[in-house]
């Protein structure tokens, strides 16, 4: 799907609808094995987490990206660079708090939605938590602490899909010695 | 170009991978001596090395690495006898020693990882001025280290011959392959020893790719 | 970090280097370790068959100082250093003669003042 023709001369590429699929077959697994949609939420989260930990690698080996001092410039590497690579879609950036420190990722499609209609009784479910942990897991590895949440999801009827990240702190004791 | 070795060392100093050139032998001398041996030998590291006395190319630092065609294991030799001892009797000549370079064994590799973990980050804190990197190369006479570290705190180093000047391109695909083969496969932990017959494959491929058409090919 | 400190920091790095590159080192060494380089500076080093080191740091630009620091000890420690009979060999340095024939030497490289800002 979305990442095809992104590497140019990369063979290995994946139809984009048995993604989609496998990621839904996912979900739905999960809802049949836990109780509640906040236990599968965190199970999205905590697998979104272990791959973030390490497409950050990827991201890093390819993308060319120095380290970012701002938050400013982490959201825009985020949505510019990221979210085009991995899902072929570039969010809007918005809603900055006043400090800085927090904002928001704004998705008007979601490739992992696509054929997907929630049925009722699943209010709480983020349908699309795994985005998060791996934002999240992502980061951590760059030594930044983040909260990342969805605040509205087209799924559930909102106009758009929104992703909110807070920075935390700087995991100072994680970055590095010897950088630049 | 030549590239002997490659080392892979996770944020934590340790090693989780390494690479040897094929080519790259580390010289043995083989040497038939007569009762007494003008070597002076000496323990050191666990090992039987020369201390003085240089002569057809056995040199100072050298290792005994068997006597008759029978391999040293350490400061003995394979079947049990110690070396020293061996060498001290003189019904035992003439006999046939080989010396050399001792080959380094796992554990001293994994010593030298955690060695240049710390070297890498004195060198950033010894900086006159401030915000440095820590160690990016480091030259001898006989090889050449190149030391890349990435924004999560792995490091990946190249020690290619002392002329060979920036390997950038390399350690760039390197770390994609780390990136591709390692840390795709959900079979690996993070952190631990990378053993991936993919990732030994695709590395190897760079590594001759530049060797055989030079850095500029990659 | 103070001086003291920087010394013996300076003093162990050196000496686990040496026994670093020894170890790693696919042939047999000669000279041994010669210079390591980060993003900001360069650090060149020299030992003499004593056991004597010299270091010099520089910026990245520097080629080799192999030969300046063999001059440093042949012509300015030799002459100002073991020649002076007041000097101590196994005492800290603090011959003004020593450190102004050291200064006028550095001054006088082609190396020197070449940096530009940064």
């Amino acid at each position: 799907m979305s990442r095809q023709g992104n590497r140019a001369g990369d063979p290995r590429k994946v139809n984009g609808e048995l993604f989609t699929l496998t990621y839904g077959a996912l979900v739905a697994q999960l809802i049949k094995d836990y109780e509640n949609d906040e236990q599968v939420n965190k199970q999205l989260d905590k697998m979104g987490y272990n791959m973030g930990v390490r497409l950050i690698e990827d991201f890093l080996a390819r993308a060319n990206t120095g380290r970012c001092n701002d938050f400013r410039e982490t959201a825009d590497v985020i949505a510019k660079v990221a979210f085009k690579m991995y899902l072929g879609l570039t969010p809007v950036v918005s809603n900055w708090s006043t400090t800085g420190d927090e904002f928001s990722l704004l998705l008007e499609s979601n490739p992992l939605t696509e054929f997907v209609e929630l049925p009722p009784g699943h209010a709480n479910l983020n349908y699309s938590n795994l985005l998060c942990g791996a934002l999240r897991g992502a980061l951590e590895m760059v030594q930044m602490d983040v909260d990342v949440r969805f605040v509205q999801d087209i799924l559930k009827g909102d106009n758009i899909t929104e992703i909110r990240l807070k920075f935390i702190k700087r995991l100072e004791d994680a970055v590095p010695v010897g950088e630049d | 170009m030549t590239i002997f070795s490659v080392y892979i060392i996770n944020k934590a100093g340790s090693l989780i991978y390494h690479y040897d050139a094929p080519n790259t032998t580390r010289p043995a001398v083989e040497k038939t001596f007569s009762y007494p041996l003008e070597l002076v030998l000496k323990v050191f590291d666990e090992k039987v090395t020369v201390a003085f006395g240089e002569r057809d190319g056995i040199k100072v630092g050298h290792a005994v690495l068997g006597i008759n065609g029978i391999p040293a294991d350490g400061r003995f030799l394979r079947d049990k006898r110690e070396i020293l001892e061996v060498l001290s009797s003189e019904k035992n000549y003439p006999i046939n020693i080989k010396f050399g370079r001792p080959p380094l064994s796992i554990n001293e590799r994994i010593m030298l990882a955690s060695m240049l973990h710390s070297l890498f980050a004195i060198g950033s804190q010894l900086s006159p001025e401030p915000h440095s990197s820590g160690i990016r190369t480091m030259e001898t006479d006989t090889f050449k280290l190149h030391c890349h570290q990435t924004m999560t705190g792995v490091k990946f180093v190249i020690i290619t011959d002392p002329k060979q000047g920036h390997v950038d391109a390399i350690l760039r695909k390197m770390y994609e392959a780390y990136a591709d083969f390692a840390l795709k496969n959900p079979f690996y932990s993070l952190d631990m020893p990378i053993r991936a017959e993919l990732f030994d494959n695709s590395l190897q491929s760079v590594i001759e790719q530049a060797d055989k058409y030079g850095i500029s090919s990659i | 970090m103070s001086k003291e400190e920087e010394f013996k920091l300076m003093y162990g790095m050196i000496f686990s280097i040496k026994s670093f590159v020894s170890r790693l080192s696919p042939t047999d060494m000669k000279d041994g370790f010669l210079n390591y380089s980060t993003s900001k500076y360069k650090l060149h080093f020299f030992e003499t068959p004593s056991g004597l080191k010299f270091i010099m740091n520089t910026d990245l630009s520097v080629g080799s100082m192999k030969d300046v620091l063999h001059q440093m000890f042949s012509s300015i420690y030799v002459e100002y250093v073991v020649k002076n009979p007041l000097c101590s060999l196994d005492q800290p340095i603090t011959s003004e003669l020593f450190k102004n024939k050291l200064d006028e030497y550095v001054r006088g490289l082609p190396q020197f003042g070449t940096k530009t800002g940064s």
